[in-house]
């Protein structure tokens, strides 16, 4: 029996990201927040101090600071008259686990979205009509989000600052800065710090793609490039390019993360409770079903208990969200052969996977001296940046130097053609470790009708409790969109003085063998009609007024960028509204 | 052996901001530095007004046990080259700033007295140790850092015991507690600022007897108290 507890006036289901946001902004109203976390509490000292922290066969390789998939997988397929199975080893993205969840290992690639993927239907439609965006495959589902970039930009600039994101401008209230990235959207004031510094296959990046006519622009941050303060009056240091940061925790301070942002203000509020090592199973719903009366969960002596609050967020990894909804019937499941209900519809991933450029034994490239986000990129090929009209796709990547480290288990480039182990791989990876560069193509993925989450009918958790199943494969669209890029990207390759080009390019099928992204998008997509989306434009069910499902499965489809920025400035924004007229008036935010 | 290991290195590690592609490798293959003119230098100083090195250093750079003078013997040479270069300007010192004014670059005697320096072997002297719950506190600080300060574990940078990152950065292990100290005040004062911001920005936050106890567990990671003591039989 489940020990039922003193109420509360909120719950957080995960305190990553969006659940040290949320408490944050409510404890600071007042409110009894409780925060419930299923892995263990860690701080910057003593949990992330090196060198047991660089150790890159526990934490890169055996993932020891992601999601205990013996004990909650995710089972995947590729199409929908496949069998799923459960991946057992994480590769091709990363759900985090722990105190401060995924936003502790990220690399702190700081992006902000575009003006037009927040209308991104309305958008196409109007540019290139409704016949092209059909030609693009009639399988896209893709829709506007319910909020503007005008909306959100606020909390954008809140949230950068917040983190303390490094980077040069491109655009100030509608001027465009000399350095930034002239495809940016409006923002209200520069970034709190200036860039991080051009380390060396940034610089070569630069000139070649300066030499074809691009744009190039120093990537946005949270490694920090210098010691900040930030508004909540945390003190962060300077990034020290150390080269372990995806994947990794800071050891320095220097890494936005809920550790180094939130927490320490956080944990001191009285209004604010933590617990972690706790596994939240169901939301409770009362008999109407139309309003949550707290969570149930399970500590780590496996004692269940009964939380009961007046709201619930659903602050988890947004696989995890988009699951406890699913295990607490909350929404109408997706039906892929009617296209019928939205809970697990529109779940979207990101192209990635650029070419490898071997340069000359001259030039030395240090790759282990870099920072989770340094480098340097262009978005001449991002979103809708550039016309599509003959194409045949929409969508866009980021190109860009942005090579995160040398470490020596992960990264021992060789050319086509190299054995795979032996002496002659040996002599291949001394002769190129020190003089490859590696080039990014990130970018969008759209939503299909095809590709969906659900629960498994086979499989279980520790619990007992259905795994949630992915059936995802990149629509025809993305492909032919990263591959086009491609051709492009070889060519600055070539113009940095590359001796060899490899191309890159995503190809299908998704397969979930190698690192891509961890950027997991949609689900429980916003927007303004609930029979398209699960939130509304503040992320608040439609079905049940007292949850919010905040964070990227809110995302209708998914941007070129990496989304954390867009994640935090989302929960400011929501968080606002509810602070403003909810709590004065609890119900629907918005009503149908 | 150490020598050429570090080198090449320590000249890779520029950073290069726009820097033409040609000049980050060249430096140290066409001129490479000679660390017997370095050693005559050590031992002579040179004409234009640089005393010999060896007066506080010691010709084999282990300095004297005040600590008013670091030990320099196996210190990287892309350390102590910037840091006599620095001493001219960010690193300001009554001593050393006027000697490293002296020195000149053309002729590379910072190249090469760096290089003499680094390539030494020199024993640590053995040292009487701080009392048992000073080493303590300093070994935790050094090892884990203090979460109640916000401040990281020293080891994070300079290496498992203090044995140092190099090229840039140096080693603490076997250096001398007065000399730490007296350091960590003056980037904690501002006086030094050579580095990036994270030495400054740390020495402010810790106080002063946590300082003296990280100093003092340095000092006897590797100091041969034991080791120089004649075996006595029974």
């Amino acid at each position: 029996m489940a020990t039922r507890l003193k109420p509360v006036d909120a719950v957080t289901i995960g305190v990553g990201l969006t659940g040290c946001v949320a408490a944050l902004e409510l404890a600071d109203m007042g409110l009894k927040v409780v925060g419930i976390e299923r892995g263990a509490g860690r701080e910057t000292v003593p949990d992330f101090q090196s060198p047991p922290i660089h150790d890159e066969l526990r934490f890169a390789i055996r993932k020891a600071m992601m999601q205990d998939n013996v004990k909650v997988a995710v089972t995947f397929r590729n199409k929908s008259d496949e069998t799923a199975l459960p991946i057992r080893r994480w590769e091709s993205f990363l759900p985090g686990q722990g105190l401060g969840g995924s936003f502790v290992h990220w690399n702190g690639q700081s992006f902000r979205a575009q003006v037009a993927d927040f209308i991104y239907r309305t958008h196409h439609l109007q540019r290139y009509g409704k016949k092209f965006l059909d030609a693009c495959g009639p399988e896209l589902t893709i829709q506007d989000w319910g909020v503007t970039y005008d909306e959100l930009e606020p909390y954008y600039d809140r949230f950068e600052y917040l983190c303390g994101v490094s980077g040069t401008a491109g655009n100030i209230k509608g001027q465009i800065q000399p350095g930034g990235n002239p495809f940016e959207a409006p923002r209200a004031r520069d970034y709190p710090n200036p860039a991080l510094k051009e380390p060396y296959f940034g610089a070569i990046f630069r000139k070649g793609a300066e030499n074809l006519g691009y744009h190039p622009y120093p990537q946005p941050s949270s490694n920090l490039s210098r010691p900040y303060t930030n508004p909540l009056g945390i003190k962060l240091e300077q990034c020290i390019f150390c080269g372990f940061c995806e994947r990794f925790a800071c050891p320095h301070f220097a890494k936005a993360s809920p550790q180094t942002i939130i927490l320490p203000v956080l944990l001191k509020n009285p209004n604010y409770e933590l617990r972690t090592s706790c596994e939240v199973l169901r939301i409770n719903l009362d008999s109407t079903r139309k309003k949550a009366t707290g969570v149930t969960y399970v500590d780590d002596a496996g004692r269940e208990f009964e939380q009961p609050a007046e709201m619930v967020f659903i602050t988890a990894f947004p696989l995890n969200n988009v699951r406890t909804l699913l295990l607490s019937g909350i929404g109408t499941p997706y039906d892929p052969r009617t296209g019928e209900g939205v809970l697990g519809r529109n779940y979207s991933y990101q192209t990635t996977g650029g070419p490898t450029v071997f340069m000359d034994e001259g030039i030395n490239i240090n790759p282990f001296m870099s920072s989770g986000a340094p480098g340097t990129m262009i978005d001449d090929f991002g979103g809708d940046n550039f016309d599509h009209s003959n194409l045949g796709f929409i969508g866009g990547q980021y190109v860009g130097s942005i090579m995160t480290g040398g470490r020596p288990i992960e990264f021992h480039p060789t050319p086509p053609g190299t054995p795979a182990w032996g002496l002659e791989w040996k002599r291949a990876v001394a002769r190129h470790y020190n003089h490859t560069i590696l080039i990014q193509q990130h970018g969008t993925s759209q939503s299909s009708r095809l590709n969906y989450l659900d629960l498994d009918p086979t499989y279980k958790d520790a619990w007992g409790q259905p795994l949630l199943r992915m059936t995802f494969d990149f629509p025809e669209n993305d492909v032919r969109m990263s591959q086009y890029i491609a051709d492009k990207v070889v060519e600055i390759g070539r113009a940095m003085g590359g001796k060899m080009v490899v191309r890159g390019g995503a190809k299908r099928p998704y397969s979930t063998t190698f690192y891509q992204s961890t950027h997991n998008a949609g689900g429980a997509v916003m927007g303004d009609d609930p029979k398209t989306s699960v939130v509304n434009r503040y992320q608040q069910c439609w079905d049940v007024p007292n949850v919010f499902s905040l964070g990227a499965s809110s995302f209708p489809q998914n941007i070129t960028y990496n989304y954390t920025v867009t994640v935090g400035a989302l929960t400011l924004w929501a968080l606002d509204t509810i602070k403003k007229q909810y709590l004065k008036s609890p119900g629907p935010l918005v009503h149908a | 052996m150490r020598l050429r290991r570090l080198l090449p290195a320590g000249v890779a590690l520029l950073l290069t901001p726009l820097a033409g592609i040609t000049l980050v490798h060249s430096q140290s293959v066409e001129h490479p530095p000679d660390p017997g003119r370095g050693a005559v230098i050590a031992a002579q100083g040179v004409g234009s007004g640089a005393p010999p090195c060896a007066q506080c250093h010691a010709f084999n750079g282990a300095s004297d046990s005040s600590g008013a003078f670091p030990r320099i013997a196996g210190q990287s040479a892309y350390y102590l080259a910037k840091q006599l270069r620095d001493f001219s300007g960010v690193r300001s010192n009554a001593f050393m700033s006027p000697i490293a004014n002296s020195l000149s670059t053309d002729d590379d005697d910072i190249a090469d007295v760096a290089a003499y320096y680094a390539g030494l072997d020199t024993p640590f002297l053995p040292l009487k140790s701080a009392a048992p719950e000073v080493i303590k506190r300093g070994e935790e600080l050094a090892t884990i850092g203090s979460a109640e300060r916000q401040v990281q574990a020293c080891n994070n940078c300079h290496g498992p015991g203090g044995i140092g990152e190099p090229p840039a950065i140096p080693y603490l292990a076997g250096q001398y507690a007065t000399y730490i100290a007296f350091e960590l005040k003056m980037w904690q004062r501002g006086f030094r600022k050579n580095s990036t911001n994270s030495m400054g920005v740390i020495a402010k936050k810790l106080d002063d007897q946590e300082i003296a106890a990280v100093a003092a567990y340095y000092q006897q990671v590797r100091s041969s108290l034991e080791t120089a003591m004649p075996q006595v039989k029974n």
